[in-house]
C-alpha cells in the first residue's frame, strides 16, 4: 500500500499555484497508507535558459566534502553562472544557459559515486526523504513551493530498502522535467530491467517503481508522445499499477487492466485532483465537485 | 432526529456516535462533513436511517442489516460490501467493488459504479443508474444485478443464478455469460424496481424494461465434464 496524490492548475495564466501545500495536505490524508517515507515531484514557475537540479550528496554522515567537489566543478565549469543551496544531504543548484541538462547530471554525478540526481529540468525540483509528510515540509518547506502541478507519494515498503534514493516520485535520468509515482507491484520488473540494462541504462535502485520513470522517458524518447506511451504501459508492463506521471506540460495517470489498485480522479474548471483515496482529495480541496474511480485500464492526460 | 459532525473524528468515533444515538432510538441520523473518511456507518444492525451529507470512502454500509444509509456523494471502494439486509443509495458514483458479497437488500447508485460491481453476490438487489467497469458479476450466485448504462469487460464472468440486466452496450462478456431476451413478466418486474428505486427524472432518461438485455450463466461450468475441456481452458 502507497499514498499517491496529484494536482494541476487548469488555468494557464496561473503559474504560482499553491501546489505544495495541496499536495503536503493530500499526503497527510493519506500518509497512513505509508509511513516510510514521502516525496513531492512538483513544477515550479521556472525561468529562462535555467535549469535546476535536485541533488543527494550522500547517506547518512558527512557530506562536506562532496559539496566541496561540487563546487569546484562548478566554480571551474560554470564560474559564476550557478547556484548552489545545500542542507544536510540535500543540495539544490540552479545553472543557467545549460545545453544539455542530462550531461550536467552525469557530469555532478561522476564526482563521487555517492552523488545522485534526484532531478533534473527546467522546471521540475523532487524533494523526497524517509519520514513523514510533516518532516518533509520541516526538511524543504514544501508547503511555501508554488507552480503549476505536481505529484506526491507516501510509501510503505514491501521489496526494497528504505532510504532517499528509493523513495519516490522517481525522475528520469534520461530526459527532464518527468516524474512518476507507483501505487502497485510490476511484476515482471527483473525482465524490464535486464531489457534496459542491455541498452546502457542504469539503474539507481531496487525499487520496482524505478522502471516505470526509465520505460516512459524511453518511449518519449522513442517518439511517443506521452499520452502513448502510458497506453504502451498497459502491454508491457504486468502487474498492479496506478501511476501519476508529469512532465513540464502534461499530467496524467495509467491505471493496471485488472484494476487492484485504487485511484480517483476529479476536474473542475480550475483543477484537476488525483489521489488513491478520495479523503485526500476533499481535505485539501474544499468545494462541491464529483470524484470517480479511474477504470481498469483507463488512461488520461490533461496538458497545459 | 439525531446528528453527528465528523470533523475532528475519526472513523471510529464517528460510528461510535451513530451507534450512541441507534441506541437511543433517533433516525434519521444526519452524519455531516464526512470528508471521505472510510468504515463509515458499518454494522449498524437496526433499521434506522442514516444521511451521510458528502462522499464516504471505503467500506461505507459495509455489514448492516436492515438500515438505510444515504450517501449524498459518491463512495470509495468496497460500498455495502456484505450487507445482510436494507438499502444503501449512493448519488454519486462508486469506486471498485460496490456491493460484493452482498446477501441481501439493495444498493442504488445513481451515478456509475467502478470495476468488480457485485462480485460473488449471494442474494439482493443492484442497481446502477449509470455505467459500470470492469468484470461486474464475476462469480455472482443470487439476486439480480442491473446496469442501466453501459457495462464494461468480462460482463458477468462464471454466474451462477444471479439475473443480470444490462440498458446500454456490453464491451464483452465473461466467461460462460449468455445474453437472454427477458420475458414480459420480467421487464415489468424490471420496470416496477426502477421505478420504485429510481426517481422519475433519473428514470424517464433510461431504457424501458423491454429494451434492457438479459445476461444470465450459460451453465457450462457449474459442472466439470472433461469433453468440455477447451471451455475449461479458456475459463481458467
Amino acid at each position: 500500500m502507497c499514498g499517491i496524490a496529484g494536482f494541476f492548475e487548469q488555468s494557464r495564466s496561473v503559474h504560482d499555484a499553491p501546489v505544495g501545500q495541496v499536495l503536503l495536505t493530500m499526503l497527510q490524508g493519506l500518509a497512513r497508507r505509508g509511513p516510510d517515507s514521502a516525496g513531492v515531484a512538483l513544477f515550479g514557475p521556472g525561468a529562462d535558459h535555467q535549469v535546476v537540479l535536485r541533488i543527494k550528496l550522500g547517506g547518512e554522515g558527512d557530506c562536506s566534502a562532496r559539496l566541496a567537489a561540487l563546487r569546484n566543478f562548478l566554480d571551474s565549469d560554470f564560474t559564476s553562472r550557478y547556484q548552489l543551496a545545500s542542507h544536510g544531504n540535500a543540495g539544490r543548484l540552479v545553472v543557467s544557459e545549460v545545453a544539455n541538462v542530462a550531461a550536467l547530471a552525469a557530469a555532478v554525478e561522476a564526482l563521487d559515486k555517492e552523488i545522485e540526481v534526484v532531478s533534473m529540468g527546467a522546471r521540475l525540483e523532487i524533494v523526497k526523504q524517509v519520514g513523514s509528510p510533516a518532516n518533509l515540509d520541516r526538511a524543504y518547506g514544501v508547503s511555501q513551493m508554488k507552480g503549476t502541478h505536481g505529484i506526491g507519494h507516501t510509501r510503505l515498503s514491501t521489496e526494497s530498502k528504505v532510504d532517499l534514493s528509493h523513495s519516490q516520485p522517481f525522475g528520469s535520468h534520461q530526459i527532464g522535467d518527468l516524474a512518476i509515482v507507483h501505487n502497485g507491484h510490476i511484476t515482471n520488473y527483473h525482465q524490464l530491467r535486464r531489457r534496459h540494462e542491455q541498452c546502457k541504462v542504469r539503474f539507481y535502485t531496487e525499487n520496482d517503481s524505478e522502471v516505470v520513470a526509465i520505460y516512459l522517458a524511453d518511449q518519449i524518447n522513442k517518439g511517443l508522445t506521452l499520452k502513448e506511451a502510458l497506453h504502451a504501459m498497459l502491454r508491457d508492463l504486468d502487474g498492479s499499477f496506478s501511476c501519476l506521471v508529469a512532465t513540464a506540460s502534461q499530467f496524467g495517470f495509467v491505471k493496471d487492466p485488472f484494476a487492484l489498485k485504487p485511484l480517483l480522479w476529479t476536474e473542475t474548471a480550475s483543477f484537476v485532483a488525483l489521489a488513491n483515496e478520495e479523503v485526500a482529495i476533499r481535505s485539501a480541496l474544499p468545494g462541491d465537485y464529483e470524484v470517480r474511480e479511474a477504470q481498469a485500464g483507463e488512461v488520461r492526460v490533461w496538458e497545459r | 432526529m439525531g446528528e453527528v459532525n465528523c470533523e475532528g473524528r475519526t472513523s471510529r468515533e464517528v460510528n461510535a456516535e451513530i451507534k450512541r444515538q441507534v441506541r437511543q432510538g433517533e433516525s434519521p441520523i444526519v452524519v455531516r462533513n464526512p470528508g471521505a473518511r472510510h468504515n463509515l456507518g458499518v454494522a449498524i444492525l437496526q433499521p434506522v436511517t442514516v444521511q451521510i451529507h458528502g462522499s464516504v470512502g471505503y467500506y461505507c454500509a459495509g455489514l448492516i442489516d436492515g438500515a438505510t444509509v444515504e450517501v449524498a456523494g459518491s463512495a470509495g471502494w468496497g460500498l455495502a460490501e456484505s450487507m445482510l439486509t436494507g438499502l444503501v443509495r449512493v448519488r454519486g458514483s462508486a469506486g471498485n467493488g460496490a456491493a460484493a458479497a452482498i446477501r441481501g437488500g439493495t444498493v442504488v447508485i445513481q451515478g456509475d459504479a467502478a470495476a468488480r460491481l457485485g462480485i460473488s453476490m449471494k442474494g439482493g438487489t443492484v442497481i446502477v443508474a449509470g455505467n459500470c467497469g470492469y468484470m461486474a458479476g464475476f462469480m455472482a450466485q443470487k439476486g439480480t444485478l442491473v446496469v442501466c448504462g453501459d457495462a464494461g469487460e468480462a460482463f458477468g464472468d462464471s454466474l451462477y443464478e444471479t439475473v443480470c440486466y444490462v440498458g446500454g452496450k456490453i464491451a464483452s462478456l465473461g466467461t460462460d455469460a449468455v445474453i437472454e431476451k427477458p420475458s414480459s413478466g420480467e421487464s415489468e418486474s424490471l420496470d416496477a424496481l426502477l421505478a420504485q428505486r429510481l426517481d422519475p427524472d433519473a428514470r424517464r432518461k433510461l431504457p424501458r424494461g423491454a429494451d434492457f438485455k438479459k445476461i444470465v450463466a450459460g451453465r457450462k461450468l457449474w459442472n466439470f465434464d472433461k469433453r468440455e475441456w477447451k471451455t475449461w481452458q479458456e475459463a481458467l
